[in-house]
């Protein structure tokens, strides 16, 4: 590992005293002896186990519950129900006044995915507990589902979300899709020499840790309870679990720390809540863990994503417009797939300089398991679809794909899609490191070009932007109306949601979506503006009102500087 | 309703305990049954288990070799007589269930598992069953067939001739992951020839039905042929109209079929 002071004078070098080194993590000798504690390595005296009756349909409405076989089983102490929760739908996000509550604990009336929770069974022993949870008889009304996230936008496709109250989640007030509109693609994709269209899908992933989710409570006498967890963000879980019971979050001291494999599958906080409210409600320690089964069946996957993308390519290799359609599959509830969904435009067109760019990123509701956090989630996918498309456009052009993304790329001072102006670029020298390890042979201009020459410029400019938003094709037709179920069983229509926050207010000019509102503006129509009035770029999301409220992310491609 | 687990002396009293209580099911190695109780199955409250010496018995010495049931795979491949079976037996996944896996669980094993089984059906290997009242022997292709709705039955042995010449046996998984991958499938031969062409074949194909099968057209396809690409070229062709193999998250019933002839062309002709 060096450090290419030629490339990079102004980089430290000196701090870098991990990366290229072995370094031996501080827990291994725990994980290699069998010393480490896990959350399920605190042995609790009368422990009740708390195992879920599961939907066996992808979309129904639930009729009947009958549980009085499972309530005679010997060794079951209660069942817990949908009547039972303190709040009866919650949004892991909401906590930072992003989002809305979709998802109740345990089954509203309805279940909208398979292996949905229905009820919750607390017993002596997990045995009789599992045998219990085999005597519940549950009486469906099989519903349509839709397992495609285009289906799901037409108009008459079953409604899965009735807290959404459509198929897409609605961003910053009314946009249906999350949008980027930089330059005119229409126009550039009519004079461009030849249009490269793929299309490209993910399928879910299971994170599959060794330690599955799961957790114990254990009440303590001053009213509070002690909860070991496997879960990656303790705080974050912590809060949740507190706003899910409407209690305060003194009341709780979670206990974590050793986390059986994350990835990002350990932060929806699913197991706490109903484990602490089944502490609550019988006063005595509570244990529930996922099985292997439920681990994979309903814990949260990295969404399955398709994504659309037409470039407009010139012969000599230039890409001078990049139309992105990227869907990304929430499942039954949002959990973190709104926010996934933003990362996703974030990142959008990739690290290229792109002269003419449109994104649609939707966040899609299906009849599959309610898919969240994966490393980089909303991410990969993108670089999956734009680098595969990269290629893609090479072969069609007949140029080296290295070549290619060279031509391509950002250099420093280049006005990204997203209004902010490029610094630190570095993906030309990387993939001249690259093809200089794989023996890959570049062309003596492609081997001098450098990131720092070439940017800025007329490539600062932010180009004449048409407005157009994007609207689901469900909402301009009949579209989906909230099915509300019976009432008693259903869920509580009053539940106060939360509208999402729009972004602060900035002054027009940049062509990006206005918060106003604005009858639609006319396709075509431009909105210039000079380089020198520049906007400032655009915040992250934040809350109108006070609080933590910022979402952040991050996604750096080929940075020399931090 | 707790656990239990009763241990019996002999194979005679497991049956009996087998026959009388419908809820209570044997464990051999445990390697399926013990991840079915970790994940909440409710189907059965007795494990029944045996002492008996006859269960883990291996009689590898003579022309006839029989197998208890339990004996486990990692028995096979410390046995330097039953050299040409520790291909199948290391296909059963890693060290950790090699050493609990048995023989007898393995004829048990749903798809897409029982590479041994599958090996076991190529040398056309006879199944002793215990019961309460004596034992009696089946073909293991009867067992394999009627194991899904059939009576109950307790294994106490497989057995088998050894083969004459141990390189005409031939045995091949396909799996997506290495080692210890589940099959997409198995092929298990008997390839006995006679100047030079082959004279009754026996072929067995492992996760390409509900269990593993004899496939009887090809076979019949290398009656008399010569291992060379022409003449194992029907026997290949043949290959895909056998079983009806499961669409599975290790493969499509399409690719099954498709991939069948490639790896039975491969196994054939002893190429890599």
């Amino acid at each position: 590992m060096r450090i290419r002071k030629e490339l990079f004078a102004d980089e430290r070098d000196d701090a870098l005293r991990l990366v290229g080194q072995p370094v031996r993590r501080q827990d291994i000798e725990g994980h290699v002896t069998g010393r480490s504690t896990f959350f399920d390595d605190h042995p609790v005296a009368g422990l009740l186990h708390l195992r879920c009756v599961r939907s066996s349909e992808h979309h129904a409405r639930i009729r009947a519950i009958d549980t009085s076989a499972a309530e005679r089983t010997p060794g079951v102490r209660r069942i817990l129900r949908y009547a039972d929760l303190p709040k009866k739908a919650h949004n892991i996000l909401t906590i930072f006044n992003f989002g809305i509550d979709d998802e109740p604990a345990l089954a509203d009336g309805k279940v909208r995915y398979r292996g949905e929770p229905i009820v919750a069974v607390l017993a002596e022993s997990r045995r009789a507990a599992d045998e219990a949870v085999a005597k519940v008889r549950v009486d469906y009304e099989p519903l349509p589902a839709v397992f495609d996230v285009e289906e799901a936008l037409k108009p008459g496709a079953p409604l899965v979300n009735e807290y959404i109250g459509r198929n897409w989640f609605r961003y910053w007030g009314d946009y249906d899709c999350q949008q980027i509109r930089f330059g005119d693609v229409e126009a550039a994709l009519r004079s461009a020499d030849l249009v490269v269209e793929g299309r490209y899908q993910m399928s879910p992933i299971e994170h599959a840790p060794l330690e599955t989710n799961g957790c114990i409570v254990v009440p303590a006498e001053d009213g509070r309870f002690t909860v070991y967890t496997c879960t990656q963000g303790l705080f974050f879980s912590l809060d949740n679990t507190a706003a899910q019971l409407k209690i305060e979050s003194n009341r709780l001291h979670f206990i974590g720390g050793t986390v059986g494999g994350g990835f990002g599958g350990k932060v929806d906080t699913v197991v706490e809540p109903l484990a602490v409210l089944a502490a609550m409600l019988t006063g005595r320690p509570v244990r529930y863990v996922f099985s292997r089964a439920e681990e994979m069946q309903v814990s949260s996957p990295r969404g399955a994503e398709r994504i659309y993308i037409r470039d407009g390519v010139m012969r000599d290799g230039r890409i001078v417009a990049r139309e992105i359609t990227h869907y990304h599959d929430a499942g039954a509830y949002s959990r973190l797939s709104t926010y996934g969904t933003i990362k996703s435009a974030a990142h959008h067109p990739g690290p290229y300089w792109i002269p003419n760019v449109r994104v649609d990123s939707w966040c899609v509701f299906t009849n599959r398991t309610p898919s969240s956090a994966m490393r980089g989630f909303g991410v990969t996918g993108g670089d999956f679809a734009l680098e595969s498309h990269m290629d893609a456009v090479a072969r069609a052009i007949g140029m080296d794909p290295m070549e290619l993304r060279i031509k391509n790329a950002y250099r420093d001072g280049d006005m990204k899609a997203h209004r902010k102006l490029t610094q630190g670029a570095a993906l030309i020298e990387c993939v001249q490191v690259a093809a200089e390890l794989a023996g890959w042979p570049l062309s003596e201009d492609a081997r001098r070009d450098s990131s720092r020459v070439g940017g800025g410029g007329e490539r600062a400019r932010i180009p004449p932007t048409p407005i157009a938003r994007t609207r689901a094709p469900a909402a301009t037709g009949t579209g989906a109306r909230a099915e509300l179920p019976r009432s008693g069983t259903g869920f509580a229509a009053g539940e106060p949601r939360r509208a999402m926050t729009p972004p602060p207010s900035r002054t027009g000019g940049t062509g990006s979506p206005s918060t106003r509102p604005e009858p639609e503006p006319r396709r075509g129509e431009p909105i210039r503006n000079e380089p020198e009035r520049r906007e400032p770029p655009p915040e992250p999301p934040r809350p109108a009102s006070g609080g933590h409220g910022a979402i952040r992310f991050s996604s750096v491609f080929g940075s020399r500087r931090r | 309703m707790p656990l239990e687990v009763r241990t019996t002396a002999t194979l005679a009293e497991a049956a009996s305990l087998l026959q009388s209580e419908r809820a209570a099911r044997f464990m051999a190695g445990g390697t399926l049954m013990m991840r079915a109780v970790n994940e909440g199955d409710v189907s059965f409250s007795t494990i029944v288990r045996t002492s008996d010496p006859a269960f883990v018995r291996v009689r590898a010495a003579g022309g006839r070799i029989e197998l208890g049931a339990g004996v486990t795979m990692a028995q096979v491949l410390a046995s330097r007589e039953l050299a040409f079976l520790h291909p199948a037996a290391r296909a059963v996944g890693g060290p950790a269930v090699r050493t609990m896996a048995t023989v007898g669980g393995n004829l048990f094993a749903a798809h897409p598992y029982g590479d041994f089984a599958t090996a076991l059906l190529a040398l056309d290997a006879r199944v002793q069953l215990a019961s309460g009242f004596g034992a009696r022997e089946v073909p293991l292709e009867d067992l394999l067939r009627g194991r899904e709705r059939g009576p109950r039955q307790l294994v106490a042995a497989v057995s088998f001739e050894r083969p004459a010449d141990p390189a005409a046996f031939r045995f091949r998984k396909m799996t997506r992951t290495h080692p210890k991958g589940p099959a997409v499938l198995t092929i298990a031969a008997w390839l006995p020839t006679s100047g030079g062409r082959v004279s009754g074949a026996r072929v067995a194909f492992g996760a390409m039905a509900p269990f593993p099968i004899r496939a009887r057209a090809v076979e019949r396809a290398l009656e008399g042929r010569l291992l060379s690409a022409e003449g194992v070229a029907p026997a290949v062709a043949a290959a895909a109209r056998e079983g009806d193999p499961p669409t599975d998250p290790i493969a499509s019933a399409w690719y099954r079929q498709r991939v069948v002839g490639v790896v039975l062309r491969r196994l054939l002709l002893g190429e890599l």
